[in-house]
């Protein structure tokens, strides 16, 4: 009886059917519970130091392993907030943002060169790299006709999300102190305004606003409460190249790969290709860390970052591919396929050209 | 019985001469084919359309190895290098091949196929042969032959000695200790000593222990992946290790506890150390626990210490040894702690 | 001839040579030395069946070719050699950079030496290939039944080349001491290491100290260019001798029996197919060689163990390993002072240990099974046998899951999913895909089996038609008028071959000097138009 119900016609698509609905029920049941599951994570924090308002250094904690918050990613550039009275290059006192101690020339305030201009500190950084606030003009602080058209803007496309304060709210972030490079990045690289906030990571897609749109934006939340670090501008002329290969390899790699292909991290995020981006955002994300990529700040002194950049902007983009066509620079995998679908492939083809058919 | 042939023999039992030709001319079967038979083929005819055919691939064949020639010479890309080398090898080879299907005899042509086996007086000489000798031999010499049997033996083990035990030292120690010892300063790949302010909270830095950056033990053993979790307080990751992560450092053994590959994939808001070979994630705050993945064991944690002058050091070594577990491992896994 | 009589003229000495000419006075001597002549005309007139599937082991044998005169040009520029030396090449970008000897000799290679790249190239496309083209052959000889009695000691040294292939590769491609490969030699050190009892003392004894030494790659170097090779040259000379002694195999057909071999003679056809086949081998290498880029090393940096990119999977033939080691949950027994890690010794030494030794044992399990001690000569059809072709594609299927399984990471990037799920669903799918592979292999063989094609060089249609209920049928059609002359019977290969003179017009306009009897045997079997 067993036996005939087998052999009926029905099994073999029935059970094709099933398998498949099974096996893909499963991998969405556990890819979903494994992205919610997190540990809940207890730190005994001892805070002795005083932290500034708008950092929120338990928020990374107690959010546990949340991969919606960006507020880590926020506020990671902003251990102790505040400002502080820096002297220009000019020998004049102006106001700077509080960021860090660290070494010198290693992307904070403490750099070897200073503008001050407005009581405002505009730009600092050294001949590698020159970090700016952005304004209308380069050299001057922001004017108020400029902040109102960033605020005008971070209105229409962001507060939704982000609160009209930029203060945020359930389903975005606090942006209050994240610094101008942070703001800079995330829209010219289009992943603000998100498409589908709740996502796990937000999703790459063209940028929707303009450079100098989010170069408003930046302006204005920077205006809120003034942080580092400014928007970089990498001056790529006397990079060595083979220092950022050595640093590339020690510190990007292992999420990016070696050939900046991009790869998929833990729990549906991922690592993206690096073949877009311009030398200001490499600049950026290595500084500011944004989404799970860590924070390279104080630990990398601006030329090193300069000869990251260079390296990523020369041979990560334009790589040298003398050996011809690349195969997405995603190593063995793809050459597996081709040497299995198109040499012994072809050459089936060709033996079956040659032989008998019986 | 076999059947041998006895060389012939004259008057007097010498060997004569025998006349060997006669064997010489053998039966060899003579068929003959016609022009148009068709097993032939195209064989014997002068199909025109075909030759001309397969002439113009022998001549992009040529064409295409003589421009290989010329690329060479003239230092041209692997590209032309590789189009002209390969284009003209698959012309003269298509046309080979092309010449030996279409003008050449194609058959089906057949040969017998004789019997391999011999037949079964053959086969019992040949047993006869080895079992008759050798018990001959064997059957009295028995000392003999176990001595003999005894020195090759011992022979085929000691042989092994020189190929295995030469080739390197015993394993002792090295696969237990690390260089890290009790205020070992933290130094980066360059040799920088670590200042607690040289990492923000979300930092992620490659440490050795002072002098041994450039080592090949340094890199393969010692490397230790510094994280700044938070900008103060200790980071108590498992009962017992209190004080081992001061002022938001903590610091775990980069060698995968799997296969030894280098953890470096950090993803800073899930605090979740991934190892890019196999995809085993260790979370950063409960000391390393693999959650995912392959990895068996929780990347041993390195003792912190912050000196006076801001400086990170260790506290000690590592508890247990770092990297892919093997035989003679005994530190249990969770040595010096239980989780919380 | 025992009187020698010096020829006057040309025209006595063409005729004081015989009706073979020079050709026959060739044969006389080497004969008199060698004694070749009957051998060698056993020879060129051995027979080849001709159908295509018999040729994918030439597919192999001509990369391994490739792959040793590829190899012979890198051996002249590589340096095996782990001393750091500071890179002052021509690759501008990795100027300064501290190397290994073997690194920068092989970056010398890919810009310096001309052609190298081409050769480095080559070189690693046709290893791919080797191994991919046994996989298919194995198939094939798998498939079709060849490896029985009395061929089950060839199918031993097969599997045995395929096992030398596949390790030569891996010890090929760690070579260069890239950054890529350097990771897969720390996971061939820990792979060794978790071996119990004598883990530990192999993989010191092998890096000559603990990981890296300073010593592997001089190792894997003339193990890789010496002692494997000839093992496989050896092999492979062994393979050919017992194909050449058993002869072919050959499916069943047309004047086809145990007791023959039908097809095509060694001379001429066979061996310019052979010859133009090993062209053309060599000719799809050199293309791949040149128009897809393989292994880019520059682009991977030097070696430390420091160091290490994502996306690593190793070369396709190891990757089938790499994906059992992702897979395998974490079990690592402790107790009574050692550690046995099972997730490392289970997926990368029992695990391809299994399948090997099955591999192996497998025309002893089938004699056993079958209960069948004959011998074959003529092959099966995989339909003919559904459960050895099911047993077969499930074997296929679990080794391809497995090593779909090693890019967990680029698939997951490359479906926008998430990489834990990937992983669970090989891990389930490695379990389930064989055997829904197994089960719908053994229905279709049933199925084709019912359909009955004949066997022949034309195959004949099936027509499919649906009864009212809505079942469908399938009757063979029937075969097509003057399809009945196609095969043809085999006859022994000719001695004597009549050539048709060049098509001439007489007067009368008819073709002249056409041949019209057969030989008789004795006369001049080459006749000519009367000039």
């Amino acid at each position: 009886m067993l036996a005939r119900l087998l052999r009926h016609r029905m099994v073999l698509p029935a059970a094709l059917v099933a398998g498949v609905g099974v096996a893909g029920a499963l991998s969405v049941a556990v890819g979903a519970g494994a992205q919610g599951s997190s540990s809940p994570v207890q730190t005994t924090t001892t805070t002795t130091t005083t932290t500034a308002p708008g950092s929120s250094v338990t928020s990374t904690t107690t959010g546990g392993a949340n991969a919606n918050s960006v507020a880590g990613s926020a506020q990671a550039g902003k251990p102790t907030g505040g400002t502080q009275t820096l002297r220009g290059s000019n020998g004049r006192a102006c106001k700077a943002p509080t960021y860090g101690v660290g070494p010198a020339n290693s992307g904070t305030p403490r750099s070897s060169i200073r503008r001050c201009s407005g009581g405002q500190l505009v730009a600092y950084g050294n001949k590698a790299i020159l970090y700016q606030i952005p304004s209308q003009a380069s050299g001057q602080p922001p004017s108020q006709r400029y902040l109102a058209a960033g605020e005008s803007l971070f209105e229409q496309n962001c507060s939704s999300c982000h609160g009209p304060a930029a203060a945020g709210s359930a389903a975005a972030p606090n942006l209050v102190g994240v610094g101008p490079a942070t703001v800079e990045l995330w829209v010219t690289t289009g992943l603000m305004p998100a498409q589908t906030p709740l996502s796990v990571q937000a999703p790459p897609k063209p940028p929707r606003l303009s450079d100098a749109q989010a170069a408003e934006i930046a302006a204005w939340i920077n205006s809120l409460d003034p942080a580092a670090p400014y928007v970089p501008k990498v001056n790529l002329k006397g990079a060595n190249l083979a220092d950022g290969a050595s640093l590339f390899a020690l510190n990007c790699a292992a999420c990016h790969t070696i050939t900046g292909a991009g790869d998929a991290l833990a729990y549906g995020t991922f690592a993206p290709n690096l073949h877009k981006p311009t030398p200001t955002q490499i600049a950026s994300a290595i500084r500011t860390g944004p989404i799970n990529m860590p924070v390279f700040s104080g630990n990398l002194s601006d030329s090193q970052v300069r000869d990251i950049v260079a390296y990523v902007s020369e041979k990560i983009q334009h790589p040298t591919n003398n050996g011809g066509f690349g195969l997405g620079g995603v190593g063995p995998v793809a050459e597996g396929f081709v040497a299995l679908l198109v040499g012994v492939g072809g050459l089936v083809l060709v033996c079956y050209w040659i032989g008998e058919r019986a | 019985m076999s059947e041998i042939e006895e060389a012939p023999r004259g008057d007097g039992g010498a060997p004569v001469a025998v006349d060997h030709d006669a064997e010489h001319r053998s039966a060899v079967p003579m068929p003959v084919a016609r022009f148009d038979d068709p097993h032939l083929g195209d064989a014997a005819r002068h199909p025109r359309r075909t030759e001309v055919i397969i002439a113009l691939f022998l001549i992009v064949g040529i064409a295409g190895v003589a421009a290989f020639g010329g690329a060479f010479v003239e230092n041209a890309s692997t590209q032309v290098l590789a189009v002209s080398f390969g284009v003209g090898l698959f012309g003269l080879g298509f046309g080979l091949t092309a010449w030996g299907k279409y003008l050449m005899p194609r058959g089906p042509f057949e040969e017998a196929r004789h019997e391999l086996r011999n037949s079964d007086s053959d086969r019992q000489a040949m047993a006869a042969a080895l079992v008759e000798r050798t018990g001959v031999v064997v059957k009295r010499r028995r000392v003999l032959g176990g001595l003999l049997g005894t020195g090759f033996g011992i022979f085929g083990v000691v042989a092994a000695f020189p190929l295995l035990r030469s080739l390197g030292p015993v394993p002792g120690k090295t696969l237990f200790v690390t260089d890290w010892r009790k205020g070992s300063l933290l130094v980066d790949v360059n040799g920088r000593p670590v200042h607690k302010d040289d990492l923000q909270p979300g930092g992620l830095l490659t440490v050795f222990p002072n002098g041994f950056e450039n080592t090949d033990n340094g890199q393969a053993v010692d490397q230790t992946v510094l994280i700044r979790l938070q900008s103060s307080g200790n980071i108590v990751t498992m009962r017992g290790r209190e004080n081992w992560g001061p002022d938001g450092f903590v610091a775990y053994s980069k060698v995968c506890t799997h296969l030894g590959c280098p953890v470096g994939l950090y993803e800073r808001q899930l605090e979740l150390l991934v190892c890019p070979c196999h995809q085993s994630m260790f979370k950063v705050r409960d000391g390393a626990v693999p959650t995912f993945g392959p990895a068996p064991r929780p990347l041993p944690q390195l003792p912190l210490t912050i000196d006076p002058d801001g400086y990170l050091r260790a506290q000690a070594g590592y508890n247990q040894p770092v990297g892919p577990g093997f035989w003679e491992r005994t530190t249990p896994a969770w040595e010096n702690t239980s989780p919380r | 001839m025992n009187t020698f009589v010096k020829p006057r003229t040309q025209r006595e000495a063409r005729a004081a040579r015989g009706r073979y000419g020079r050709v026959q006075q060739i044969v006389d001597e080497l004969d008199d030395r060698l004694g070749i002549a009957k051998g060698g005309r056993t020879f060129l007139d051995k027979i080849f069946p001709d159908h295509w599937s018999f040729m994918l082991g030439e597919i192999a044998l001509y990369s391994f070719i490739i792959l040793v005169a590829t190899g012979i040009f890198l051996t002249l520029y590589f340096v095996p050699s782990q001393t750091v030396v500071v890179y002052h090449g021509v690759y501008k970008p990795l100027d300064g950079m501290r190397v290994s000897e073997a690194y920068a000799s092989s970056i010398d290679l890919s810009f310096a030496v001309r052609a190298g790249l081409l050769m480095r190239q080559m070189h690693h496309w046709a290893a791919d290939i080797f191994v991919g083209a046994i996989v298919v052959h194995m198939a094939r000889i798998f498939f079709t039944g060849a490896f029985r009695k009395p061929r089950e000691l060839n199918w031993t040294i097969g599997v045995l080349l395929l096992i030398l292939a596949i390790f030569n590769g891996f010890l090929g491609y760690s070579l260069p001491d890239d950054l890529i490969s350097g990771t897969g030699i720390r996971i061939a050190y820990s792979i060794l290491l978790s071996i119990p009892f004598v883990g530990s003392y192999l993989a010191v004894w092998l890096f000559g100290g603990n990981f890296p030494g300073h010593i592997i790659i001089e190792r894997f170097y003339i193990l890789h260019v010496l002692i494997l090779p000839i093992i496989i040259a050896a092999l492979i000379g062994a393979h050919l001798t017992l194909l050449v002694r058993q002869k072919h195999t050959q499916f069943p057909g047309k004047g086809r029996t145990e007791h023959n071999v039908v097809g095509s003679p060694m001379y001429p056809t066979f061996m310019a197919k052979t010859t133009g086949f090993l062209l053309m081998v060599t000719g799809v290498i050199a293309v791949m060689g040149g128009l897809f880029q393989i292994n880019p090393i520059w682009q991977f940096g030097p070696y430390q163990a420091d160091k290490i990119s994502y996306a690593v999977q190793p070369d396709m033939y190891m990757g089938w390993l790499d994906g059992a080691l992702r897979i395998m949950p974490s079990w690592e027994w402790v107790g009574f002072g050692h550690t046995l890690p099972w997730e490392v010794f289970l997926p990368a030494v029992i695990f391809p240990g299994l399948i090997f030794n099955l591999c192996l044992v497998w025309p002893a399990f089938e004699r056993l099974f079958t209960k069948d001690q004959s011998i074959h000569q003529l092959l099966d059809r995989p339909r003919d046998r559904p459960k050895r072709t099911a047993a077969g594609a499930a074997m296929l299927a679990l080794i391809f899951m497995v090593f779909c399984a090693s890019s967990t990471d680029v698939l997951a990037n490359f479906f926008h999913l998430s990489l834990n799920a990937v992983l669970w669903f090989f891990r389930i799918a490695v379990v389930v895909v064989p055997i829904i592979a197994g089960w719908v292999t053994w229905r279709i063989c049933l199925e084709m089996q019912h359909g009955g094609t004949a066997i022949g060089r034309r195959k004949r249609a099936m027509v499919i038609s649906r009864t009212a209920e809505g079942e469908y049928v399938g009757v063979t059609a029937e075969q097509r008028p003057g399809d009945e002359g196609e095969e043809l019977e085999p006859l022994p290969v000719p001695r004597q071959i009549e050539v048709e003179p060049p098509a001439r017009l007489g007067a009368a306009g008819e073709p002249v000097g056409a041949s019209t009897g057969v030989d008789g045997g004795n006369g001049a079997g080459v006749r000519r138009v009367p000039r």
